[in-house]
């Protein structure tokens, strides 16, 4: 399939960040309609589009705005997760700057059928730019009725603030994010079964409504053309409607942000990209740095949709972070690299991660360095599963997915640097990408 | 309650009950080190990991894929929990493996070995060797965090007890962690110091040898330690702890629960503030003066000295004894006094100000706090005073949702947490009592009789800012959440001020009038047993009387037992013709004394303390008292033999069952009734009768 421009349909059309000429294109069509409708009716749309969730897990979306209680007592919350921080992707920030009333309109449809008081966008800390726009484009809603009291005479109030991150990866995780906003440490708070879900107990313990940019941008185009024209986009997958973009990087042509219609190969999706530069195909991160790496094979036959690449390759579309490497990668140094990111940014409340990222690192730091040990791959597979699904939060699963996902996909990558002591791919493009300190592994 | 499964065994727990607790209640443990009973659950450390399902409609079991934290884990209806099978054991195999890898394992120069749940949970759950070949964390070893405390970073295993015990307990956030990932570290904001009343507690929590005592460092490991149930006679709060000693010297004091009064905790005067037991000024033979110096004498030289001064001399001698005394040894002082010496001057109180007469209502349990909707802190200098009741006022605001006010001259802690603080000018707690008052009457919120009324004029929240330095809108929004469900609280320190009799019958009044409770609570350590047991003069001549009659020649025999009035007084110690000084520690007193007594102090006798809220605890005798100090009970028990054979006591249990002979309140406390948290005694008064005179 080709690529299907829907949210980016008139991304570089500078216009399209004012409000005149976002309502020239047609924008403010799916509020208007929203509107109108019951608020119960809004939510049924985005159920019958099948929206889930963009920012990694693929929640179902209404299922989120359908938890908020019915009959208001408290302030109701809604916030927008802009903190894109997973390495490989950088669809969000495209999105909020080029295309700003595409998030305000989704945020304002979700608000209104959350009977969400307020809305809170938080910006990763260095997107300066990102928030700029948005900055600007709050404004021009505000100045012409699409916010503040009474939005477009319908009686329904609703107040958007930016909010900027302070650098920390942590913090894209929503539960930390809600600490952060709140003036917190930015730490993971507990969640169901252990507490209630932020829908009923969000922000400031209220309900709440959390989502990805990318999952309220998709919010219009549902309640302007309807939520099961929506659901036909993507129909050939098993349960992934619509489209979704993904920030194609690595050892592309054309790296970029590219939207396509679930359903999509992963090989056309390099296509796009403008094929694999300098070299073979060998690898492929799909959704985001977190996410178990794919070999050359299995990108062959790749179909990309939420079940389709867990069922068959046990790996995942995620935040859509997508990274093709070519035969010059050493696997060793990419994860380790990886690896280093954990460390760095695990937050350190609970023992699995705090603890087994750190140790990761220093197994892999040994191996790159040419120390590598036998029984080193068995250790770090152990390790993984220590900290697999025995962590606080999802970060430790992130952490862990991409050293034991690498070490099944190319067992012979790790054994071989392990046994030698430098790695398996020896090249001036493979030296030039290894950090300065680990050349030695890597010269002939 | 709700129906669930823990490792097949069906029972009911209450709704949302953490499964930790329900587990424990089974007789079973979860391991931990995050989680503390007292504090909120926080999931951290992992140790707790269980397997959780759900039962489904049709009685098939759902488990959940991943491992729960059990600390966290809420009770609900169909709940399955496993706590034993292979894959939890693995599961907490790999947390302690995580916990050890960077942990310096010094175990055999650790203070903490031999009590440390890591110690403890490794041999139960861990692995025996490890796998970890790389560099350890390196940090700094022994980071002075205060004078008392001393942080060990290698061994922090970052469970945030310490940090959750300074927001949610002490309330004073010193702590908090700084850098993240494997590099997170508990400290004070920008390493200054810890400064916290509590500080002690987290030595305590801590579940490994990270935060240590900087003055038990090293001192002794914890097998070669013998540990006696203690009470904690630093102040009238009557803290619960566990005595620490070893070869007969007192090396440590460690909280012990009673939630009737400390819960857990200790404050830092109270855990560090015992090293005295130990000085070198401790007095340990009797002394009689010859000429200008002392001279060690036996003690049957020492009594016959006293009786030759004091016997049969009435209203010439007088008796005066300071707050750490055994209920035991103030009931034998005042009899004593009345029978062998025939004389009724006998006194406890050191207060400046005279005391206002009239019935006080029984004071408030400590823990009763907690339930109340409203507390007006009023006069006192609560966390100083009171530590510990400061923790349960904190406790009532910060878990129950009461409200608290607070009126004081100057800054204190708990202002911190206050809806409104009644920052008076100094002395001026009288005009703000009645301000208050004035306040309610004039809004008609509280009625009083017209002579009251009448003293009330020009006093309400429009002249508050002019007579106390409180602005009108402070006080009347402060009078306002008075009422029923509220408390008045005050310590005897408002006697220190400027009218107290002025003040504390404003407050007492406010109080009435209001509906609210009235509660002042004594400081002295067994201030509240002093007055239980009429240690005041019923005719003859109070503190203050006393001292000056020993100016003017009307007393010719002072006996002043572990109280040393020498700063203020010292002109009446002077000319006294004969001062037995009495006490455990050597001071100014003393070099006045015709006589001196060594004592034995209060870990180093049998006896009974009644705290400030009226409770009587036993204290048992932990170590011997140095050289030939006696308990105070026994001295007295042997002077009145001597000076009027009759039958002896021969142990302090004898001597309690006299006191619940002649003072009914105390029959609960008798030492074969008297349960382990201890009794609380009925009574009109504690604070009664006026000192009068004036300091």
């Amino acid at each position: 399939m080709p690529e299907t421009k829907l949210l980016f349909e008139h991304a570089h059309d500078p216009q399209f960040r004012t409000l005149d000429g976002y309502l020239a294109k047609g924008g403010y069509q799916g509020l208007k309609k929203a509107l109108g409708m019951d608020r119960q009716a809004v939510i049924d749309q985005v159920k019958a589009s099948g929206l889930r969730g963009r920012g990694g897990a693929g929640f179902p979306t209404w299922i989120k705005w359908n938890g908020i209680e019915k009959e208001k007592k408290n302030p109701h919350y809604l916030i927008c997760n802009a903190d894109e921080g997973e390495p490989g992707t950088f669809k969000d920030k495209q999105l909020m700057e080029q295309t700003p009333f595409l998030l305000i309109e989704g945020m304002t449809i979700a608000g209104y059928a959350t009977q969400a008081d307020a809305g809170y966008i938080y910006i990763r800390g260095e997107f300066v730019d990102a928030a700029r726009s948005l900055r600007q484009a709050i404004d021009q809603a505000y100045v012409q009725g699409y916010l503040g009291k009474n939005i477009l005479g319908s009686g329904y109030d609703l107040d958007l603030y930016i909010h900027m991150g302070a650098g920390s990866y942590e913090c894209g995780e929503e539960s930390a994010l809600m600490s952060s906003l709140m003036g917190e440490r930015g730490m993971p708070r507990l969640k169901f079964p252990h507490a209630p879900l932020p829908t009923v107990a969000g922000l400031w313990d209220k309900p709440t409504v959390i989502n990805n940019v990318e999952t309220y941008a998709c919010a219009p185009f549902i309640l302007d053309r309807g939520g099961e024209w929506y659901a036909t986009l993507g129909a050939s997958t098993k349960n992934s409607r619509g489209t979704k973009l993904f920030s194609v990087s690595g050892h592309v042509n054309k790296p970029g942000n590219y939207e396509i219609e679930f359903g999509t190969t992963l090989v056309e999706l390099l296509d796009m990209a403008g094929g694999i530069k300098g070299g073979k195909l060998k690898a492929c991160i799909p959704g985001g740095s977190s996410v178990p790496i794919m070999t050359a094979e299995q990108v062959e036959k790749a179909v990309i949709g939420y079940e389709e690449l867990w069922d068959d390759y046990k790996t995942m579309v995620g935040s859509g972070g997508c990274m093709f490497f070519n035969e010059h990668t050493c696997i060793v140094s990419l994860i380790w690299r990886t690896a280093q990111f954990y460390a760095m940014e695990s937050c350190g409340k609970c023992t699995p991660c705090r603890e087994g990222t750190k140790w990761m690192l220093q197994i892999l730091d040994r191996i790159v360095r040419g120390h590598g040990q036998k029984g080193d791959m068995d250790l770090l597979l152990d390790v993984t599963k220590q900290i697999d699904g025995r962590s606080f939060c999802g970060l430790g699963d992130a952490a862990a997915w991409p050293v034991a996902g690498a070490i099944r996909a190319f067992p012979e990558e790790f054994e071989h640097f392990i046994e030698h002591g430098r790695s398996m791919v020896q090249s001036e493009e493979a030296k030039a990408m290894a950090p300065r300190w680990a050349q030695p592994a890597f010269s002939h | 309650m709700v129906k669930l499964t823990i490792n097949g065994i069906e029972l009911e727990a209450p709704q949302g009950e953490l499964i930790v607790e329900t587990v424990k209640r089974l007789g079973l443990e979860i391991p931990v080190f995050c989680y503390h009973p007292r504090m909120k659950a926080v999931g951290m450390c992992r140790m707790c990991l269980v397997e959780t399902g759900f039962k489904q409609p049709d009685g098939s079991v759902r488990m959940m894929p991943k491992p729960q934290a059990g600390c966290t884990l809420p009770a609900s209806e169909g709940l399955v929990v496993v706590t034993d099978s292979e894959a939890i054991h693995r599961d907490r195999k790999g947390v302690l493996e995580f916990l050890l890898i960077n942990h310096p394992l010094d175990c055999p120069i650790c203070d903490r070995g031999g009590e440390c749940p890591l110690q403890n949970n490794t041999m139960a759950y861990g692995p025996s060797t490890t796998r970890f070949i790389e560099m350890k964390r390196h940090l700094p070893k022994a980071f002075p965090l205060s004078q008392y405390v001393t942080l060990d970073l290698e061994r922090c295993i970052q469970c945030g007890r310490c940090v959750r015990f300074t927001e949610e307990i002490s309330g004073d956030s010193d702590l908090a962690f700084r850098f993240r990932g494997a590099e997170m570290q508990p400290s004070t904001f920008q390493l200054t110091d810890f400064e916290s009343r509590f500080s002690g507690n987290v030595i305590e929590i801590c579940p490994v040898g990270a935060l240590t005592s900087a003055k038990y460092r090293f001192r002794a490991r914890p097998w070669d330690l013998e540990t006696s149930p203690g009470v904690c006679t630093e102040c009238s709060n009557g803290c619960n702890v566990w005595f620490d000693h070893r070869a007969g010297k007192q090396v440590r004091i460690n909280g012990r629960a009673n939630d009737g009064v400390n819960e857990e905790w200790t404050c830092d005067k109270g855990k560090f503030g015992h090293d005295w037991y130990n000085s070198t000024s401790r007095l340990t033979k009797p002394l009689v003066r010859r000429g200008d110096q002392f001279v060690p004498a036996s003690w049957s030289e020492a009594y016959e000295e006293i009786l030759a001064a004091f016997a049969d001399k009435g209203g010439k001698v007088a008796g005066l004894t300071g707050p750490r005394v055994s209920n035991e040894g103030l009931f034998l002082f005042k009899r004593l006094f009345s029978e062998a010496f025939g004389s009724d001057n006998v006194d406890h109180r050191w207060r400046s100000g005279p005391v206002p007469t009239g019935p006080v209502p029984r004071p408030l349990p400590i823990a009763s706090l907690e339930s109340k909707r409203h507390i007006l802190v009023f006069g006192t200098h609560l966390a100083e005073d009171l530590p510990i009741v400061h923790l349960r006022v904190r406790k009532a605001w910060s878990q129950s949702g009461a409200t608290v006010d607070v009126a004081y001259s100057a800054a204190n802690e708990v202002e911190r947490f206050a809806k409104a603080s009644l920052r008076c000018r100094p002395g001026a707690e009288a005009a703000l009592a009645k301000c208050l008052l004035g306040e309610a009457v004039w809004s008609g919120k509280a009625t009083v009789s017209d002579a009251v009324r009448a003293e009330l004029a020009g006093f309400n929240a429009d002249s508050a800012e002019e007579k106390s330095g409180v602005s009108g809108a402070t006080v009347r929004a402060a009078a306002a959440r008075l009422g029923e469900g509220a408390v008045v609280l005050t310590s005897d320190r408002l006697l220190d001020a400027p009218e107290p009799p002025s003040a504390w019958k404003s407050l007492k009044a406010l109080a009435e009038a209001t509906g609210s409770e009235f509660v002042c609570y004594p400081t002295g350590t067994n201030a509240a047993g002093a007055e239980l047991l009429g240690l005041v003069p019923d005719h003859g001549l109070s503190t203050w009387q006393i001292l000056e009659g020993c100016k003017d020649g009307k007393i010719e025999a002072l006996w002043l037992v572990e109280a040393d009035p020498s700063s203020t007084h010292d002109a009446a110690l002077e000319t006294v013709p004969f001062l037995v000084y009495q006490g455990t520690l050597e001071n100014e007193a003393m070099a006045y004394a015709s006589v001196v007594l060594p004592m034995a102090a209060p870990a180093e006798q049998d006896g009974t303390w009644t705290n400030c809220e009226g409770r009587v605890q036993r204290f048992r005798q932990a170590i011997a008292p140095p050289g030939e100090a006696k308990p105070a009970w026994r001295v007295f028990a042997e002077c009145l033999l001597r000076a009027r054979p009759s039958t002896p006591f021969f142990n302090p249990g004898e001597v309690m069952e006299e006191i619940a002979r002649v003072h009914p309140v105390f029959a609960p406390a008798q030492y074969s009734l008297l349960p382990e948290e201890g009794a609380l005694v009925a009574r009109e008064s504690l604070v009664g009768e006026p000192a009068g005179g004036g300091g």
